[in-house]
């Protein structure tokens, strides 16, 4: 089976409710899903959807084929019915709609969900209603409805579960006699992963990092991580405060950071804006900390709760005049979970800023994740007490050191005094105007961008060596992984590079992937080709062809096949 | 036990001759050595302008950030450790104007931390631009016919916000001066003084004779600073009379004794315990 399931309707109406039933259930019965929201800055009204891909074999990107649409709202019906495939069914909110019987399409189902959830017991139930109605067309088990309703609905009492329970199986057997060619047997099963969104897997490795305070203003769509990352303080030593604005959040992570304990802020583009003054401080005071940048469409206020890869060149250049720092685009949930880990090791390695590029695509949608989510061994922090310090008392923050790290000593924590600054200084942390110590210091830091370097991965590839090499960095790599595959189908010598390191720059390993491909493609949300820019800036390899998405909607895998066919690369 | 001494430091100093800034030095070390602190155990931080730089003057932990975010940079230190004492440099540009959003919200939060605000009436480092506190009408090279806005009433403003500790000081009483920084450093919760202080390069209308014709000691007066509105009365007094010392005290929960799950123990010193932790990530 590989479905994908679209619900429509209004903001408020409950889409993500219905969504969040299907997926359960899904997931339950052991099945890959990956589940897209598609939603309007707004609270109610308006138009909004939900769509789920379910999958008996692994699954990484989205569909353009729709097998199911439940459409809450006229609208939705409107909007999506010719998305629908042949074989498709689309199940229609009668009460809503009231559409001309002539306009219905043969496979249409109507069905009035609010009569029916009157008839369970309160209009309140009409999601579980449609939620029960899908799933019975999709062969689920009754049973398996069942359990994750008493799951969801438990701490609400049993007068909730049961009338819930009543609304699935009164939308479950409003389906009875409806023929969908796709309908498959599910039953509860063993989950194939971890059912978990970008937002959360950022949480938890920050989580599992040791981060202890984050600080944020809240914008979309970055405030998810920070409410995931907050939902942890009640058991563990985690402080999260809601500052006054981006510039706040990012200046007290620098001040808790300095002080000792491991510190983050999520914010997305503009957020950013606002933070890159002291993203230099960070760098001058040689303090680490890990910024998550969620992108949206800009400029400006652009596009709030869509996506976006634009931000790639941005970061790499974010603040005035040159410093080291760490830029990592993480493409799925696991991925995300282990960028964070390392980003926080080698921010206070390097004690360097950390740059982690999400999306609102990676931060919203819901992924299986296979692989076990695992707390690090060891967390090493690279600070040393007055024992470690030849000569304490004398001890100078900004030692002059061949790799550019210099020993970090606390404030209040012993004799070594620790003395910052954001202006220029001497070893000792005092202002200098010198030129001859300007000179120093900024060697002292451009020194580290070796040992960076190092720490850099080599970009994951598939079929490397292919005719035809794609490129892509952080959340699309699904959708050009599911694309390269379909080229092979077609018989296309191709192969696809993910970069999810991307600064400092792992110049050396992408030149030598791209220099055994005779064509390279970047496939990017962006409309400047930035990742493509990026590889020829840093190995002199040009890219021959570009695909580029800028709607402010994850891109597809048909996406990067119809754009390659109009290119005559496929 | 610390003596003054123990806070010299070899820095050469940048301020210009007569600046006020030095008797805030001076009343500063008197405070830390009279309250038997040692530079080991104090923590100073400031943000941009000639105030901000009087960290580097001074034998003690020092971060010296960015122009108007000495106090988010504090309230981040203090969350990931409360043990720690803080106190702020800053002045009236830096903490009134670029720095306003988080004068207004470090209050709010109740930080336990102390401010000190140089306040000259005047932007030094830029070369003698008006300031938010500066005079309605004062002339200056960049407020040729005189400036056209309101001057910024720190008192009130922190009055308004419910500051628990709020004082005024003067750079020509370093003995009043370093009492009340002493008070500031052992009242619990967010305490701020501004200190007014000529600026003799810049400022020719707030000299230091200026002041010094209207300061008066409200203690000398037998005022009690308890009383909300009548701290918001004096906190109005300027031009011919000014009010030094305390205008309002009341101490309330500070904000690392709000954050639940902080208790007592600081952020820092908590363990990190990777058992529990995959729990969560199972």
């Amino acid at each position: 089976m590989d479905i994908t399931v679209k619900i429509g309707g209004e903001a408020g109406q409950g889409i993500q409710t219905v969504g969040a039933l299907i997926s359960q259930a899904c997931h339950s019965a052991g099945y890959y899903l990956l589940s897209v929201n598609d939603f309007e800055s707004r609270i109610r009204g308006g138009h909004s959807f939900l769509q789920i891909r379910v999958s008996d074999a692994p699954i990484t990107a989205p569909s353009h084929r729709v097998a199911l649409l439940v459409a809450l709202n006229r609208q939705t019906y409107d909007l999506h019915k010719q998305e629908v495939d042949s074989t498709g069914v689309i199940l229609l909110n009668d009460a809503e709609n009231r559409v001309e019987k002539n306009t219905v399409r043969l496979n249409t189902v109507r069905l009035n969900i609010d009569e029916l959830a009157i008839q369970a017991g309160g209009k309140i139930t009409a999601n579980t209603v449609a939620a029960g109605a899908v799933l019975s067309l999709m062969g689920a088990d009754f049973q398996l409805i069942e359990t994750i309703l008493t799951k969801r609905f438990s701490s609400k009492g049993d007068g909730v579960v049961q009338m819930n329970v009543a609304a699935a199986r009164l939308g479950y057997e409003s389906m009875s006699g409806v023929d969908f060619s796709a309908k498959t047997v599910m039953k509860s099963s063993a989950p194939k992963g971890k059912l978990i969104n970008g937002s959360r897997a950022a949480a938890l490795g920050a989580l599992a990092a040791d981060c202890r305070f984050a600080a944020f203003y809240p914008m979309s769509p970055a405030t998810a991580i920070m409410g995931a990352f907050d939902s942890f303080s009640d058991d563990f030593p985690i402080v999260t405060e809601q500052a006054e604005d981006e510039i706040a959040a990012m200046n007290m992570i620098i001040g808790a950071s300095y002080a000792g304990v491991r510190a983050m802020t999520s914010t997305s583009g503009g957020g950013f804006c606002l933070m890159t003054e002291a993203l230099g401080l960070a760098a001058m005071a040689e303090t680490p900390v890990v910024v998550i940048n969620a992108q949206r469409p800009g400029p400006a206020t652009g596009l709030p709760t869509r996506t976006s890869q634009s931000d790639l060149l941005f970061v790499i250049n974010a603040s005035q005049d040159e410093f080291p720092r760490f830029v990592f685009a993480p493409g799925a949930p696991h991925e995300t979970f282990e960028t964070m880990i390392r980003a926080f090791h080698l921010s206070d390695k390097y004690q360097a800023p950390a740059i982690i590029l999400m999306d609102q695509y990676l931060c919203d949608s819901s992924f299986v994740a296979e692989k076990p989510f695992a707390v690090p061994e060891k967390i090493e922090r690279f600070i040393v007490g007055d024992d470690q310090i030849e000569n304490s008392s004398e001890y100078q923050r900004f030692a002059l050191t061949a790799d550019g790290v210099s020993p970090r000593a606390l404030p209040c924590a012993g004799r070594a005094l620790s003395l910052a600054t954001g202006n220029e200084h001497l070893e000792d942390g005092h202002i200098s105007e010198d030129q001859t110590n300007r000179k120093k210091m900024v060697e002292k830091r451009l020194a580290k961008f070796s040992g960076m370097r190092a720490e850099m991965r080599a970009p994951e590839t598939y079929h490397e060596g292919a005719a035809l090499m794609l490129a892509s960095w952080g959340s699309s790599n699904g959708a050009v992984k599911e694309a390269t595959l379909a080229l092979n189908e077609m018989g296309v010598d191709a192969g696809c590079m993910n970069l999810v390191d991307i600064w400092p720059f792992p110049g050396e390993p992408v030149a030598e992937i791209l220099s055994k491909s005779r064509r390279f493609v970047v496939v990017e949300c962006n409309s400047y080709a930035q990742l493509g820019k990026l590889i020829a800036q840093e190995t002199g390899v040009q890219y021959d062809h570009a695909v580029l998405k800028y709607d402010g909607r994850p891109i597809y895998p048909i996406d990067i096949l119809n754009d390659l066919k109009d290119a005559g690369l496929a | 036990m610390a003596t003054r001494n123990d806070f010299e430091n070899s820095y050469e100093n940048k301020w210009c001759p007569g600046c006020g800034n030095f008797a805030i030095l001076d009343s500063m070390k008197d405070a830390f050595a009279a309250m038997g602190l040692s530079p080991e155990t104090l923590l100073l931080i400031s943000g941009i302008g000639q105030a901000a730089k009087t960290p580097h003057f001074m034998r003690c932990n020092m971060f010296h950030t960015l122009h108007g975010r000495a106090l988010p940079v504090a309230t981040g230190a203090k969350v990931a450790n409360h043990d720690l004492n803080i106190l702020v440099n800053s002045g009236d540009g830096d903490c009134y104007g670029e720095g306003g959003n988080h004068f207004l919200n470090a209050i709010r939060r109740n930080v336990n931390i102390t401010l000190l605000v140089h306040n000259n009436k005047i932007y030094g480092l830029t070369k003698g631009q008006a300031s938010p506190t500066t005079d309605m009408g004062m002339v200056t090279k960049m407020q040729r016919h005189g400036v056209i806005s309101e001057s910024f009433n720190p008192l009130a403003v922190a009055l308004a916000m419910k500051c628990g500790f709020v004082a005024r000081g003067f750079s020509g009483d370093k003995k009043q001066l370093s009492g009340l920084i002493q008070d500031a450093m052992t009242f619990k919760g967010f305490a701020m003084i501004d200190i007014l202080q000529p600026c003799v390069t810049f400022n020719k209308v707030n000299t230091f004779a200026w002041f010094k014709e209207r300061v008066y000691d409200l203690a000398a007066t037998g005022y009690a600073p308890d009383d909300y509105l009548k701290a918001f009365e004096v906190s109005q007094e300027w031009e011919e009379k000014i009010p030094t010392g305390i205008i309002f005290k009341k101490q309330r929960p500070a904000f690392t004794e709000k954050i639940e799950g902080l208790g007592s123990k600081t952020l820092i010193s908590q363990t990190w315990n990777p058992e529990k932790i995959q729990t969560v990530l199972n």
